[in-house]
């Protein structure tokens, strides 16, 4: 009995020791960049590995004031949160309809959007910037809101749809005798249930349009118009020389993501699971 | 009765044979899907239809033509050396994500079912670099391979692996690998939180049973869960399948598909031809790649439905 108990207690230690080298080999590129940003050229040069001498922020000036991060986190937040508007919208209408009503077609108009999910983006960006050229909405955030909003609209409807799909009958059918349209019951109803189903959408295509960055390469030329991969892309290209002040630019760009993923933690894991186990 | 009026009534028939319908068919439905139907046919299933028609045309990027050239581009593209060795790449980035992705998340997944405590803490470490723009990890990783003040070579110096230490970026042997372990650092995490869902929804009574038989940890892992957790598999390399083979700003920013197209993608391949303005080659190209991966992903996946 003793014996069994030792062993099983030595299993849990061996599980742990591997997921605690894991854990650091994965973590070490992050603390390490955190690190380095706070160091100068000089301290880099000598001793990349040791810690900075003082915490200094020189590097976050230099690489704030040297390319025009502010006006990219802006940009990336104004397309972020209109390609989440336009997906919640538009994703979670069309799953409610897919999900509880029924209609000629429906199984072959949900199949051609779930096959979206496999596309890759190479394979719809020539038309797509022909296209947008003569919308002329090249260099306009509009487009690349578009863009985003149509990569999402399959996992939103599928996601949406088997959400909607767990609320019973029964439901429905009170709501239908209190008078409801199918609108009203849509509002009213469902909506205001989902909302936890909506959050982790709404983080899940959020970060998928805060990162995205082959579209936003040919759809943005214009300085003032840059999402942050892009002028995260234009201001190392400048600095190429200059360790410390890439390395902060690189934190400029990492740290708001990091602070998301630590407030809506939860939300990540779901959207990436809803995925999957349906 | 002549031909005309019965084919006059006919019309008539077929006529009121579309009110009847038409009176039948709810509308509502198509109205609630429309706005999603628009967005998703202009913006992206649109386009991929018409890369595909465009690539038998000559094609500028601002004046598609009329003029039909066959398969002109597929002969170029096909008979393009660079082409295959790009899409080489892509295949060899895939059968290294089924190891290590896929691999490696799966067997973090089970450590963390198995413990009990602590599970959270290692899962928001092991996921972390999956929330970054693969702009950041490329540019993350460019300076971890810096060939001087790189992490990676001044650890290796630092314990005495001096001879070890090399241009990660610069060798067009090891280039390839070095892209492939950025892109792998961002993903096993991911596939590692989806296998752990898979394996907190299997009922642990099968578990105890195995248990009461004897079986060792090993044995316990391939022959009860893997079995078990076959839909997860399913997704989890169909994922890979995805982005291993649309693989683009990692290695776009790491190393441009150098040196001497030694990580050169199809991705990046295609990128290259549209800066050229060959959008007729881009677009052969692209749809190229997109049946194969929808092809496979779509295979793959009826594959492991009929088995079940």
């Amino acid at each position: 009995m003793i014996n069994a108990k030792a062993q099983s207690w030595l299993r849990m230690l061996t599980f742990h020791v591997l997921l605690v080298v894991g854990s650091i080999v994965t973590v070490i590129p992050v603390v390490w960049v955190l690190m380095t940003s706070f160091k100068s050229n000089k301290e880099i040069r000598e001793s990349a590995l040791g810690l900075p001498a003082r915490i200094r922020f020189e590097n976050y000036v230099g690489a704030w004031t040297g390319a025009h991060f502010d006006r990219y986190f802006v940009n990336s937040v104004i397309v972020g949160v209109l390609t989440v508007a336009v997906v919640l919208i538009v994703g979670s209408l069309a799953a409610f309809a897919f999900a509880r009503m029924r209609f000629a077609g429906n199984r072959a108009i949900f199949f051609l959007i779930f096959m979206g999910m496999t596309f890759p983006v190479t394979a719809r960006i020539g038309p797509l910037l022909t296209f947008m050229y003569k919308l002329g909405l090249v260099d306009s955030r509009w487009a690349l809101v578009f863009a985003y909003a149509a990569g999402s609209v399959p996992f939103s409807i599928l996601m949406m749809r088997s959400f909607f799909r767990q609320f019973p009958e029964e439901l429905e059918q009170a709501a239908r005798i209190d008078g409801c349209s199918n609108l009203q019951f849509f509002l009213r109803v469902l909506l205001p249930l989902s909302t936890p189903a909506l959050l982790t959408l709404g983080i899940f295509t959020f970060m998928g349009a805060w990162n995205e960055f082959m579209i936003a390469l040919l759809l943005i030329s214009k300085n003032a118009l840059r999402t942050l991969p892009l002028g995260l892309m234009a201001f190392q290209s400048e600095f190429t020389t200059d360790f410390a002040l890439s390395i902060a630019g690189i934190n400029i760009t990492a740290i708001p993501v990091i602070l998301v993923y630590v407030i809506f933690q939860r939300s990540f894991i779901e959207g990436i699971t809803a995925g999957a186990l349906k | 009765m002549s031909v005309g009026t019965q084919e006059r009534r006919s019309l008539a028939g077929l006529f009121a044979a579309f009110q009847r319908i038409g009176r039948r068919i709810n509308i509502v439905p198509y109205l609630f899907i429309l706005p999603a139907v628009i967005i998703y046919g202009l913006f992206n299933l649109g386009p991929v239809l018409a890369s595909m028609v465009l690539s038998f045309f000559k094609w500028e990027l601002l004046t598609p033509t009329s003029q039909f050239v066959g398969l002109k581009h597929y002969l170029y593209i096909l008979r393009d050396k660079l082409f295959w060795n790009a899409l080489s790449h892509n295949v060899l980035f895939l059968s290294m994500a089924v190891i290590v992705p896929v691999g490696v998340g799966l067997f973090l997944a089970v450590f963390m079912a198995e413990i009990g405590k602590g599970r959270t803490v290692y899962r928001s470490l092991l996921f972390l670099p999956a929330i970054f723009s693969g702009v950041v990890i490329a540019y993350v990783w460019k300076w971890i391979y810096h060939p001087f003040s790189g992490i990676l070579n001044q650890l290796l110096g630092a314990v005495g692996l001096d001879f070890l230490t090399m241009s990660w970026l610069g060798n067009s042997r090891i280039a390839l690998v070095s892209t492939f372990v950025a892109y792998a650092w961002a993903s096993y995490g991911y596939s590692m939180v989806i296998f752990l869902a898979g394996l907190q929804s299997i009922d642990r009574e099968i578990y105890d049973a195995a248990i009461v038989d004897g079986v060792n940890f090993f044995q316990k892992l391939f022959l009860i869960t893997v079995p078990l957790l076959r839909d997860v598999f399913t997704f989890v390399i169909t994922l890979r399948i995805l982005t291993a083979m649309g693989v683009f700003s990692v290695i776009f920013i790491l190393t441009g598909g150098g040196p001497y197209y030694a990580t050169d993608v199809i991705g990046v391949y295609i990128y290259r031809m549209i800066g050229n303005y060959e959008m007729g080659w881009a677009s052969a190209a692209a749809t190229i790649n997109a049946i194969i991966i929808v092809t496979m992903s779509v295979l793959f996946m009826r594959l492991r439905e009929r088995e079940l």
